[in-house]
């Protein structure tokens, strides 16, 4: 395994070993076990602890002897970062390229890079040891920076592999494009692994919608102009550009490719792969929707709005609540005839 | 009811009533147009006259003409020897020179415009604004977010700040009072806020009672023989008239034709302005400024140019005493005007020590016009007018956030711009003239001159002498003090109780005090260490409730206003002055200064007869009465940290100064440097060192980041790298 990743496995068992130093609890043992009874009574509690939380235990034991290693490694790392962050932290850490003239950034956000993936990471950990030391080399050497490289074994914790998205990345528009602009296409044209955290379940839908599109963007601003017509054949188009990612047309519908972004022609036009009884969507960008969403408002929104069919119906609250307004009152005359008829003949019996 | 709305709307008694609405209205205008200036004059005791000036005279066809062939020829030499300035063999560049002098396209464009347009219009007299207007009666403005307007010539220039030195309502910076307001806000009672009504440390006095000065000077070269000088704030002010443009004080009212024909347009847009023209004189109503409103000067009319604007700038940047003062030089063809030696901001504008003067930048470039209003920036501490206050005047505009492109620490210097601002390490030193102290109240005799001085107590123009470093966002006190604070909020960060209000240098505190020693001799009554004390330490001067005040009202009123927006680290040259204050109006950080007579304290060295002299200006005496104290006096006093209101105890009682006393104001003001810009910045070590120029620890950084900032390893492995950059200019 490759030492980063090693160090973040760590530290996310690290986050679960959140219970009392076993030495601490051996010194409690020993000044609270005066009598026979008490020892016995310590062994059954002890007992219970331990097949109470069997996984928790085994996991301590595991990591216990590295753990030393990882805090030294933690503080290096945190250190390593201090050092970088003294001049990357600068908003203004910028020069104007001399062959292009435009102003390239070397700035990381602090609080960006604190709340991405790699936060915890010690900057060589990516960047070559000679960064280490100011002046920096000109340019990274090929293989620097290479996101696959860390990220080959991490499979096993994600919905698609990284080796799928690697493959899936080099049959995108991104990397076969002729195209000059699309020269030296890389994952960090779109992902700046100094912010990278990827979409969590939970997140508000929006909110991941609006992230995502500005990644894409950030090349393809033009498309959004007010002149442009690319996407005017789209029913509702301003509509779909707030409710949809870009990645849910332009990629192929059939799986969850991602990262193999289609030329425009080949992207998807039709209505039905979404708004149909099995919806695309429901897999792709609703499988953020935390179960508790789901709970709260999804099980009235299945039953009732039939969400399945299209997705978020009408996506405007108030027809939806109108809408149920006019069942509840369907519902509440046909009660209300059903009462009349039965005092209506009950009223007849007597007379 | 009816029936009297029925009466009133016969056609005859409408008539009637139409006519009293019209005669009524007749009446006001009348008032406000005849009656209301005559009242005001009267008031505020100013006078207007017709204006003169013996220099505009008409000229005969054949002198235009003989006038047009020498300006064309010098204006042409001019332009060649730029353009062949390179050639470094003498011969080679006079014979280029002589080409381009008889070359056809050359000659015609460089030809002054105006001699084909006064030759086609016969107009062989210049008589002031009259005859510029008779064809810019209207101008076309280009606005910074891309209007365009058409406006009124004469009017958008009265309206300036260049004529009448305060800006309407809200104009001026950020400005807050002590009291925590900002200045003019919207809601507030707007006051007039400029130089207009603010006797100032540097110059000493109001520009109304120090306007225009004629000096008896006994210089020692003629033995006792009186030499008069010109003197006062109307020398570098447009308006020609016999007092600043009070009129425009008030909420109603203009100032009076006779007035706006005085306005000196030639200064700011003729090449050939000649200012030894201008001088002081004397006529049946009083004292003015002379101008050139020779047919040489308007021929050569144009826009304003860099040159124009130093005629009078370079006063307040390089100062009177700068070697490369051109103004400075023409001291006037009689009563020659009095130079200024010490410098107010000793940075000046010039090929010599500015790298945009050096380039050929011209003003304009940066304080780019909308017409006659011209812009200052958005940043400023010194509450002078601002005719565009929203308009940024800033390096950024043509540097880019991305400026250094030779080091080969370009990055890293980039990196600095978020927090310290270039001034900070483009501007190494300031003049050696530059004032930092300055006692108005004990004069030297300045045998050369002929006249008492201010006596200078330090002058400095090096870092942390004569200047020093403030966190600042914008905004500025009352009494021009940066305010800003260090980003990480800190609280440590006190300027008005360290920085400005201390100095504890002690090469400064000897130099004061050997000053301090010098003029015992001449006024032995000087207690050697109450007077070191309070020139260095001026929070001495308050009392310990006073002291609790002042911390109290900067804690709740301007520590808000320092953590505003963003700040950075700014270079702020430092400046005391000790006066004779209004103890009635006072407050914790300072009571109203009073004014000099220039010509009482040149003369006699008197100071205090000075004072009186200037204080029984009737507007002087107008502004201790009630009218004064309810129309901006009791604002002015919340602003500058006056409990109570404004006290009109007028201070001359039976001919004796009363409750007056002299002392330095409670803190130092701080005015912001911007000109003088050196092409190569500081070294990093001048700063990241923990012997460095900037004080971390008193900027507000916790002891770690000082430590951290002071002694930083990579600057080690710079120091080669960057001054050999340094040497080629990077």
């Amino acid at each position: 395994m490759n030492p980063a990743r090693n160090r973040v496995a760590a530290s996310a068992i690290g986050i679960r070993l959140d219970h009392p130093d076993p030495t601490d609890r051996d010194r409690l043992a020993s000044s609270t076990g005066g009598t026979r009874c008490g020892r016995l009574l310590l062994a059954v509690w002890l007992c219970v602890i331990v097949l109470g939380t069997p996984a928790a235990h085994a996991e301590a034991a595991a990591a216990d002897p590295g753990r030393a290693g990882e805090e030294v490694e933690h503080s290096e790392a945190a250190s390593d970062r201090h050092g970088c962050l003294r001049c990357h932290a600068m908003p203004t850490l910028a020069y104007r390229n001399p062959e292009s003239g435009e102003i390239v950034d070397l700035s990381i956000d602090r609080e960006g890079l604190a709340h991405s993936v790699h936060g915890e990471l010690a900057c060589i950990d990516c960047h070559r040891r000679s960064y280490r030391r100011y002046p920096h080399p000109d340019r990274p050497a090929p293989g620097d920076l290479d996101c696959i490289g860390c990220h080959e074994d991490d499979d096993q914790n994600l919905s698609r592999g990284w080796v799928d998205i690697d493959a899936e990345f080099k049959r995108s528009v991104h990397a076969v494009s002729d195209s000059p602009k699309a020269v030296g296409f890389s994952c960090h044209s779109c992902h700046d692994p100094h912010r990278f955290r990827p979409a969590a379940v939970g997140e508000p839908i929006a909110q991941i919608v609006r992230n995502h599109n500005e990644v894409c963007l950030s090349c393809h601003g033009k498309l959004i102009a007010p002149t442009n017509t690319s996407h005017d054949w789209l029913p509702n188009r301003d509509a779909h550009w707030a409710s949809v990612r870009c990645v849910e047309c332009h990629t192929p519908v059939a799986d969850f490719a991602n990262h193999e972004v289609l030329p425009a022609e080949k992207s998807e036009k039709n209505c039905v792969s979404c708004h149909s009884a099995n919806p695309q969507l429901l897999a792709r960008l609703y499988h953020f929707q935390s179960e508790e969403d789901i709970a709260r408002s999804g099980l009235l929104a299945k039953a009732v709005f039939n969400e399945a069919y299209v997705v978020g119906m009408s996506k405007s609250p108030a027809l939806d609540r109108l809408s149920l307004a006019i069942m509840g009152l369907m519902v509440l005359l046909l009660a209300a005839h059903g009462v009349g008829r039965y005092l209506v003949r009950r009223a007849n019996r007597r007379g | 009811m009816n029936a009297f709305a029925k009466t009133l709307l016969t056609p005859k008694n409408a008539r009637r009533l139409l006519m009293t609405v019209a005669v009524g209205l007749l009446v006001l205008f009348v008032l406000y147009k005849v009656v209301y200036p005559i009242v005001f004059d009267a008031y505020v005791g100013k006078s207007n006259a017709p204006l003169t000036y013996a220099n505009s005279q008409p000229i005969s066809e054949a002198e235009l003409e003989a006038m047009a062939t020498e300006l064309s020829l010098s204006a042409r030499r001019a332009a060649a020897e730029a353009i062949v300035g390179q050639d470094d063999n003498a011969f080679a560049r006079r014979v280029k020179v002589e080409m381009l002098m008889n070359t056809q396209s050359f000659m015609r464009e460089h030809e002054p415009t105006h001699i084909k347009y006064f030759r086609d219009a016969s107009i062989l007299q210049y008589e002031g604004p009259q005859t510029c207007l008779q064809c810019h009666a209207t101008i076309k403005v280009r606005h910074h977010d891309g209007r365009t307007s058409e406006v009124d010539t004469l009017d958008d220039i009265v309206n300036s700040v260049h004529f009448k030195f305060q800006s309407d309502g809200g104009g001026g910076f950020s400005t807050y009072g002590y009291d925590g307001r900002q200045v003019n806000a919207e809601g507030s009672r707007p006051i007039p806020v400029g130089k207009i009504n603010r006797a100032c440390g540097i110059p000493g006095s109001f520009s109304w009672t120090g306007w225009a000065a004629l000096v008896e000077s006994r210089p020692e070269s003629t033995h006792g023989e009186v030499e008069l000088r010109s003197e006062g704030c109307g020398q570098c002010h447009i308006g020609g008239n016999y007092q600043p443009a009070t009129e425009k004080m008030m909420p109603i009212g203009d100032v009076p034709d006779v007035a706006k024909e005085g306005i000196d347009c030639l200064i700011c847009h003729s090449t050939e302005y000649d200012m030894n023209q201008r001088y002081v004189i004397r006529d049946h109503v009083g004292l003015r400024w002379n101008q050139d409103r020779t047919m040489r000067a308007a021929l050569t009319v144009g826009r304003a140019t860099t040159k124009n604007c130093l005629n009078c700038h370079q006063h307040n940047m390089g100062g009177d005493a700068y070697l490369h003062n051109e103004a400075a030089q023409a001291l006037g063809k009689q009563h020659r005007r009095l130079l200024h030696t010490g410098a107010k901001r000793g940075n000046p504008f010039s090929p010599q020590d500015d790298v945009h003067a050096a380039a050929g930048l011209q003003c304009t470039d940066c304080h780019v016009p909308e017409g006659h209003k011209i812009p200052r920036g958005r940043m400023g501490v010194d509450l002078v007018a601002n005719d565009l206050p929203d308009v940024e005047v800033s390096c950024v505009t043509c540097h880019s956030i991305a400026p250094h492109n030779r080091s080969e620490h370009k990055a890293l210097l980039n990196g600095h711009l978020d927090r310290i601002a270039c001034e900070t390490c483009h501007i190494r030193d300031l003049q050696d003239n530059n004032v930092v102290l300055r006692d108005w109240v004990h004069p030297t005799w300045d045998a050369e001159e002929g006249i008492f001085t201010p006596t200078d107590v330090y002058r400095s123009g090096e870092v942390n002498k004569g200047f020093t470093f403030l966190w600042f966002n914008g905004n500025g006190t009352f009494l021009a003090n940066a305010l800003g604070n260090n980003p990480n909020g800190s609280t440590e960060y006190d300027p008005l109780m360290r920085q400005l209000a201390r100095i504890d240098d002690p090469e400064i505190v000897a130099a004061v005090r050997e000053k301090a020693l010098e003029l015992k001799k001449t006024y032995p009554d000087i207690d050697l260490d109450a007077y070191v004390e309070a020139a260095t330490d001026p929070l001495s001067q308050l009392t310990p409730e006073q002291l609790d005040e002042r911390r109290r009202m900067l804690d709740e009123n301007l520590r808000a206003h320092m953590n505003d927006g963003q700040s950075r680290i700014y270079p702020f040259k430092l400046f005391n002055a000790m006066m004779y204050e209004d103890m009635g109006n006072q407050g914790p950080f300072g009571a109203m200064i009073l004014p000099f007579d220039y010509a009482t304290y040149y003369e006699t060295g008197d100071t205090a007869a000075s004072v009186k002299q200037a204080i029984r200006d009737p507007i002087v005496q107008r502004m201790y009465q009630e009218p004064f104290k309810l129309y901006m006096m009791d604002e002015f006093m919340a602003y500058f940290g006056v409990s109570g209101g404004w006290k009109t105890d007028y201070p001359l009682v039976d001919g004796k100064l009363k409750n007056v006393e002299p002392k330095w104001m409670r803190q130092m003001g701080s005015l912001m440097v911007n000109h003088g810009i050196q092409s190569v910045g500081r070294d990093c070590v001048e700063c990241h060192s923990p012997s460095g120029i900037l004080d971390y620890r008193a900027l507000g950084y916790s002891q770690e980041r000082a430590a951290e900032l002071e002694n930083l390893d990579i600057v080690e492995n710079l120091r080669p790298a960057a001054s050999l950059s340094a040497t080629d200019g990077g």
